[in-house]
């Protein structure tokens, strides 16, 4: 599935005072490549490509290796999030609690596929492996919103009332 | 020392040696995949899973595992040997094992080791990768699908070359060595990682089927581009060199190559080649015999008579035939007239350390850099002009903590290095920046007391009046506590060692900038000790060679410049120019070829139709090194063989054969071969004495010195900028070398062109961006150049590399240190 609006928005013109703050903030500490990455996260709900750049010349650390580092962290993105981050778990208690036609659901729903993003940049949408709330399986959580014994019904609700949400 | 058993055996190493070392020190081999010897201990592909008596329960891997007394290590048992088998089945697992289509079949120690440990069944089955191959550059080919992992790529890119161009990316089974957003590699191209892939993963894409592995006659040789000296292997077959093979035990560089020594070798099988000699017949360059064209040349040379005549040779000649050179014009022609490299490039060496030092080469050598405590590096070029060199001064950075002090009229490279101090000077002002450096010493009592004893310091003292930090900082633009923080740090640092590259993109790099920095490294007393002193790093391969063999002006001769001059004059009637490209490398083309035009007879030997021999009346095809035997002598005053690798192209002759033929016809000596001239050379060349061919061996030889020191005040005035134009300086591409590396593939393909660099300030007033053709113009001449915008460039200051014949950067320049130019787009 195509997630070409926001691969454009990824190519447009990045701000990059915020970035130039969180490294200042870092600068000395030794090992800051961590904690700078992750503030400019913070920042921008991604890590844009001209924030590596940035992070290379001014912390002076090759490009490659940041880019080994946000691929290794399952915390790093690299593509802009959707302002609500759907999370369905796929764990054992969910699993044999039918999360697999969840997930289908979500699919159908929105149009998008695992850790992807609609074009509105809306929601994103994730499989993860447990959410620690086997009890309440199957489960979805919407950013820290959390929904147990979740059904198709479910599904379709969560959707419309996300759908309909202010995006600012 | 620690004392140890493997295998029965007792070993005694040093303390630091891991079991790996420990075991090759006693002869036995234990197998490995990610480790080299080069880079730091890895650990990851347990290939050297050995059995430690102190340690059971489990393997341990012997590269990372430091040795301790006593310690009893097996490296062969039937657990072992399963272990290591495992290692294999799992990485064949996601190997191709595509073999038969493979570059690296016969030189891959996974095949190797696939052989060894006879594993013919895989009690694994697995899907392969399914990675997209990337081929978007013409020089090195990777196919991650034949990774095993072993990071050697990105550990000696980071390590050695200091790149960095790869990673591992992403995690788990998904993870695989990448670049920066999985994109194709864009890199120096230096090979590096190639040379130490222990599978096919990375090829060479210009050697892709060609031939065999092991098909491949092997050649030891010296690589001919820079000065640096590095030994090289040629890999031939059927009369031609295919590719450059890595010996990690070759040199003091471990086999270590850049993109021109590594990818740049296609000149040699060039169809391009002049295959045989031309002689101008109604104004047009025909064919013709030797034989007709040696008499024209004798004929022509002669007849001018010994005033009239003179020679540019090229110092990428070996010795022998530099020697021979010399020997034709002073004993058989009766003629000092002979100079190389326009004699600015050589002039640090010839005329600078001649008089301040006692000899005309470097006081220090190429090993010096990593035993240095602190580097003080002339320019960020010397990366550009001497690749391995700078690699030396990666590992030094590094490993060794050297401290690195760059003064530069431009960053580069070298100033991304850890700690490392780049002093940006407004361009020009070198000389008065290392005079106000000597000033600093002086004046703080930190003078060496071994200065004391060495003539003209007490004049040298005076001369330096006018040189204040406060005055320099000023015309530098650099601030005074810099200058006296760098003085300060240069005096007390125990060993320090000073690098000047040299190069025909570098008229400042002259004689007085080099005596300049022999008076601060005498007056700092960092002379003669190990790890300290002055390295005049020569440009071409036989730099040091020429100018040891005398290829440059002795009484009333004329230099280069001179020799143009009296060629426009009329006074030159023949000009003899072997493998030396004037029009394109020396200042000032239009002044060259108008005076190339105008002498009578101009003979240029050479292996190409240069830009100067289209100028010729008589064109002698020569040969290049992969077809000659004989010495070169390295930076480092390291005299090392040159083999023959290849019988010479179509007619070509050597020029060894081309000088010692115009010998015997002028009536003077000739050799039986160049063995032969070495014998003379070890008789006549101080320095050179006793050597031979058999004790230069593989290894090569140290010409020895003996440091006659004193100081030669030198002046400078701060260069005075044009208003409203840019300050234009040249120098060396990182990918090229002289006028040569134009016909080698690698360097041509990753910069094929000459370019001009502006600071992101400028190219902001000038609106322009990268590939934009930018006009730059002065003294009524212009040039048109595409435009490259980065960081390194100051506010005001054009770099532009000298190689190319098309738009040479030589129509605008006329040998000062600083072209003010006008910008226009």
């Amino acid at each position: 599935m195509s997630n070409a609006p926001a691969e454009e928005l990824q190519t447009q013109e990045i701000d990059l005072t915020a970035a130039n703050q969180v490294i200042d903030k870092f600068l000395t500490l030794p090992g800051n490549l961590m904690p700078v990455l992750q503030g400019i996260q913070e920042e921008y709900g991604y890590v844009p490509k001209p924030t590596i750049d940035l992070v290379a010349e001014r912390l002076n650390v090759y490009p490659s290796q940041i880019y080994g580092v946000l691929t290794f962290y399952a915390q790093f993105h690299l593509k802009p999030r959707g302002k609500f981050i759907i999370r369905v778990c796929v764990g054992t208690a969910c699993h044999v609690q039918g999360a697999e036609r969840i997930v289908e659901t979500f699919f159908d729903k929105l149009h998008i596929g695992h850790a992807e993003t609609t074009p509105d940049l809306r929601f994103t949408f994730e499989k993860v492996a447990c959410l620690g709330a086997c009890g309440m399986a199957p489960l979805a959580m919407v950013n820290d919103d959390t929904f147990g014994k979740m059904t198709v019904q479910k599904v379709e609700e969560i959707v419309a009332d996300y759908g309909q949400r202010p995006m600012k | 020392m620690v004392n140890l058993t493997i295998d029965d055996k007792k070993v005694t190493v040093p303390k630091d040696a891991t079991i790996y070392d420990a075991a090759k020190s006693a002869g036995i081999r234990i197998p490995i995949l990610c480790h080299d010897k080069k880079l730091h201990p890895f650990g990851g592909c347990r290939m050297c899973l050995v059995e430690v008596e102190q340690m059971k329960g489990r393997l341990i891997p012997a590269c990372t595992t430091p040795v301790t007394e006593g310690m009893i290590v097996k490296t062969t048992t039937p657990e072992i040997i399963n272990a290591r088998k495992l290692v294999l089945e799992l990485l064949l697992l996601k190997h191709p094992v595509d073999c038969p289509v493979c570059d690296a079949a016969g030189d891959c120690d996974l095949q190797n080791l696939t052989y060894e440990y006879k594993v013919n069944t895989n009690q694994f089955t697995d899907e392969k990768f399914n990675h997209k191959i990337d081929y978007e550059n013409p020089l090195i080919e990777r196919d991650m699908n034949r990774c095993i992992h072993c990071g050697k790529c990105a550990r000696i890119c980071d390590e050695i070359v200091s790149f960095g161009a790869y990673t591992f990316i992403n995690r788990g089974i998904e993870a695989k060595m990448g670049t920066e957003f999985d994109g194709p590699l864009n890199c120096e191209f230096c090979g590096s990682c190639v040379s130490v892939c222990p599978v096919g993963a990375l090829v060479s894409r210009p050697f892709k089927f060609k031939a065999r592995w092991w098909s491949l006659n092997k050649v030891k040789s010296v690589c001919s581009y820079c000065g640096t000296g590095c030994q090289l292997t040629l890999g031939v077959k059927g009369n031609k060199v295919l590719t450059t093979v890595y010996d990690e035990n070759q040199g003091f560089h471990n086999g270590q190559l850049c993109t021109r020594g590594r990818f740049g070798y296609q000149f040699v099988n060039s169809d391009k080649r002049l295959s045989t000699p031309l002689v101008r017949k109604n104004g047009r360059l025909e064919p013709a015999t030797w034989d007709e064209a040696l008499a024209a040349v004798a004929e022509g040379l002669k007849s001018a008579g010994s005033d009239a005549v003179a020679g540019l040779v090229s110092p990428r000649l070996t010795n022998e035939e530099l020697y021979l050179a010399r020997k034709l014009f002073k004993d058989v022609l009766g003629s000092n007239n002979l100079d190389h490299s326009a004699g600015y490039a050589h002039s640090a060496l010839s005329h600078g350390a001649m008089e301040s030092l006692g000899f005309a080469a470097s006081p220090s050598t190429v090993t010096d850099i990593q035993k240095s405590d602190l580097l003080l590096v002339v320019k960020t070029d010397a990366y550009e002009t001497h690749p391995v060199l700078g690699f030396e001064i990666n590992l030094g950075v590094k490993r060794k903590g050297v401290d690195l002090r760059v003064i530069s009229d431009k960053k580069g490279k070298l100033s991304r290095l850890p700690k490392a101090k780049t002093y940006v000077y407004k361009p020009g002002n070198e000389i008065l920046l290392v005079n106000a450096l000597a000033k600093v010493i002086v004046d703080n009592n930190l003078t060496d007391p071994s200065a004391m004893g060495v003539a003209g310091l007490e004049e040298y003292n005076k001369s330096l009046e006018g040189y204040s930090p406060a005055q320099a900082a000023e015309v530098c633009g650099i601030a005074a506590e810099e200058i006296i923080g760098l003085a300060t740090d240069y005096a007390k640092a125990d060993k320090a060692l000073i690098l000047l590259p040299l190069g025909l993109g570098y008229p400042g790099h002259d004689k007085a900038l080099a005596q300049a920095l022999i008076n601060l490294a005498l007056v700092a007393g960092k002379i003669g000790k190990e790890g300290s002193g002055v390295l005049i790093m020569g440009e071409k391969n036989n730099s040091q060679g020429a100018v040891d063999m005398g290829v440059y002006p002795a009484g009333n001769g004329k230099g280069a410049t001179d020799i143009i001059a009296s060629c426009a004059a009329g006074a030159t009637k023949a000009l003899y120019v072997v493998g030396e490209n004037p029009v394109v490398s020396y200042p000032n083309r239009k002044k060259v070829a108008d005076a190339l035009d105008k002498v009578g007879f101009l003979v240029v030997q050479d292996l190409f139709l240069t830009e100067t021999a289209e100028k010729a009346h008589v064109v002698l095809p020569a040969c290049s090194f992969a077809e000659k035997d004989g010495t070169f002598t390295s930076v480092g005053r390291m005299v090392q063989r040159v083999r023959k690798a290849i019988k010479p192209i179509g007619a070509s002759r050597s020029d060894f054969d081309i000088l010692n033929e115009l010998s015997s016809r002028l009536g003077g000596a000739s050799f039986a071969d160049s063995s032969q001239v070495f014998v003379e050379i070890a008789r006549e060349v101080a320095g050179y004495n006793g050597l031979t061919y058999d004790k230069l061996g593989d290894e090569g030889a140290l010409v020895p010195v003996a440091v006659k020191g004193r100081f030669v005040p030198v002046a400078a005035s701060p260069v005075k900028a044009e208003a409203g134009k840019y300050a234009l300086v040249t120098g060396s591409a990182l990918y090229h070398c002289g006028t040569m590396s134009r016909f080698g593939q690698g360097p041509m393909h990753v910069c094929p062109e000459g370019y001009a660099e502006f600071s992101r300030e400028d190219a902001a007033v000038l609106k322009i961006q990268d590939n934009d053709l930018v006009k730059l113009t002065s003294a009524g001449a212009e040039i048109n150049l595409k435009a490259k915008v980065n960081m390194r460039m100051p506010k005001g200051v054009v770099f532009a590399p000298y190689h190319f014949g098309e738009e040479s950067i030589n129509n605008i320049t006329d040998g000062s240190p600083v072209t003010w130019v006008a910008v226009s787009k």
